[in-house]
């Protein structure tokens, strides 16, 4: 960590004004998912090992693997150290009169040294993040296999000064097309496409919707790319501000340049940076376009990258992609202040 | 123009009207087919006209948003243009005609312009918007334009049995060339 003094004198470095946070998938993000089972106190600890041995023979909790099967018990001067989960209550054979005798029928598990029966909540499904498992052993203690990326993201500490400093730039060049787009009399929105292997700027446009209801900033900046490849359907020649590089030749070598050449998919490897969260349509044209990374500024009301949908991780389609919120929030939050909303219902 | 107590709210293809266009979009689809192209065939029809038609042009213009819907989308448009239609006017009274299920992105369009009506015959597994993969043609999207209904099944093993066949003579050729089929 840098020491408090640097981060808070002010403007060492605007970049500091905003965090990048992740919008993580609904299975990532969801609430953690309880089910019942019987636990027995374990009385006699030196039958511990046995009793797990018999247990999982008999109650082997499939699908359930990240549970772990005994857990020391927390409140002081308790009787006996140990609980173990005997079994899932859907798995029970006679719920009308539990007792440790009805759940071990006898041959499978000597029941010596387990107390009688008690209904706990555990976990139904592993946790995916810190705060998931955080919640999760609250209630039963259960394994976790951390991703560190997704944990340091969560906190907002993914990505290094100088790559925020990177990244504010880029939502800049988006911020200052969403102003030559409300100049126009179109909606505030920019966008801007990068290939982050060569620190390139591939394309930036802005919402041309007064021409055509489809010209969406991302729908005209994936047509800006397909320029820059030689491609393309529209001309945006009337409009300064929607322009792209074409390729040159040392930055055709890099990874994004070679895949862009080679096929038709010419987003992948590629960064989008958008002022705020792209619609369904867009959202699944970057789908179509195997875009590597989206950054958005602000949420939209029909956003399709974490508000309504998260079609960047929706399980049956064939590309994901991660996305993150709250590049220079604030100012893209701006543009679709007072001001811009009179100017719409004018125009309306 | 049409008649007057077709409003917004009671506009909807006829079965005959269904029949008939359905059999242009399939015979598009057959000709694609036979071009060795992905075989779809789309079509807008307003008023017993005609106003767009297209075909999946991914490969040719490097950018893989243009489906065949998109490519109608805007023919209507140019139309309207030309015809110095209003936009709004002409789409309320519009419909689609698709050999598969529109996509995610294609269905999100048709919202956006307040199409209200999509017919077509195949589910369209791996990208369908109107249910197979998300339902954006019914979803409550206040900004997204208008909802629209859709009819499906019309000839949908036809354009299953289509979409196969081009998949078969696809594979085995073309292993590196990665052809846009969606
Ligand atoms: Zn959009
Ligand atoms: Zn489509």
């Amino acid at each position: 960590m840098e020491p408090q003094t640097k981060r808070w004198k002010g403007s060492v470095c605007d970049a500091d004004s905003w965090v990048a946070y992740p919008v993580l998938s609904d299975k990532q993000s969801q609430d953690v998912e309880l089910i019942e089972a019987f636990a027995a106190p374990i009385v006699d600890k030196k039958e511990t090992s046995r009793l797990l041995r018999e247990l999982s023979g008999l109650y082997p909790l499939n699908g359930l693997q990240h549970i772990k099967r005994v857990r020391a018990v927390r409140e002081k001067g308790s009787p006996h150290p140990l609980e173990v989960l005997v079994c899932l209550v859907s798995d029970a054979p006679d719920l009308k009169a539990v007792s440790i005798d009805s759940l071990l029928p006898s041959g499978g598990v000597r029941r010596g040294g387990l107390g009688e029966p008690f209904v706990v909540k555990v976990p139904a499904r592993p946790a995916l993040t810190r705060p998931q498992f955080e919640l999760a052993s609250k209630h039963w203690p259960t394994s976790f296999h951390e991703d560190k990326q997704v944990t340091v993201a969560l906190r907002g500490e993914l990505f290094s000064p100088l790559q925020k400093a990177r990244m504010h730039t880029y939502m800049t060049a988006a911020l200052t097309a969403a102003r030559a787009a409300t100049e126009l009399g179109m909606e505030a929105v920019g966008a801007a496409v990068v290939d982050p292997a060569t620190e390139r700027i591939v394309a930036v446009g802005h919402d041309c919707r007064g021409d055509h209801p489809l010209h969406h900033a991302v729908m005209v900046c994936i047509d800006l790319v397909a320029q820059s490849q030689g491609g393309g359907c529209y001309s945006f020649d009337r409009y300064p501000a929607c322009r792209f590089t074409p390729p040159t030749p040392d930055t055709s070598q890099s990874a994004a340049g070679v895949a862009a050449s080679s096929q038709p998919y010419i987003c992948t490897g590629y960064d989008l940076y958008v002022t705020r969260e792209p619609c369904v349509m867009c959202a699944m044209a970057l789908v179509h376009s195997r875009i590597g990374r989206v950054f958005y500024g602000t949420s939209s009301a029909d956003g399709a990258v974490g508000t309504k949908y998260k079609i960047h991780s929706q399980k049956d389609l064939n590309h994901r992609f991660e996305v993150y919120k709250g590049v220079l929030g604030k100012q893209c939050e701006a543009l679709n202040g007072p001001g811009s909303h009179i100017k719409r219902e004018i125009d309306n | 123009m049409g008649t007057e107590e077709g409003r917004k709210e009671s506009f909807y293809p006829s079965d005959e009207e269904i029949e008939k266009w359905m059999s242009s979009a399939f015979d598009m689809a057959k000709d694609a087919l036979q071009s060795g192209e992905v075989p779809v065939g789309c079509l807008l029809v307003y008023d017993h006209e005609v106003v767009g038609k297209g075909r999946n042009e991914v490969n040719e213009t490097k950018n893989a948003t243009r489906h065949a819907e998109m490519v109608a989308l805007d023919q209507l448009l140019d139309w309207c243009r030309r015809g110095s239609l209003d936009v709004s006017s002409v789409c309320e009274r519009a419909a689609l005609y698709v050999t598969v299920e529109p996509c995610i992105m294609c269905a999100a369009a048709l919202r956006l312009l307040n199409i209200p009506a999509v017919v077509y015959g195949c589910r369209n597994e791996r990208f369908g918007g109107c249910g197979s993969v998300l339902d954006v043609s019914s979803a409550d999207l206040p900004e997204t334009g208008t909802t629209f209904k859709c009819v499906s099944g019309h000839r949908a093993e036809e354009a299953v049995e289509m979409l196969k066949t081009f998949y078969k003579q696809e594979n085995p050729n073309a292993p590196k060339t990665k052809t846009r089929k969606d």
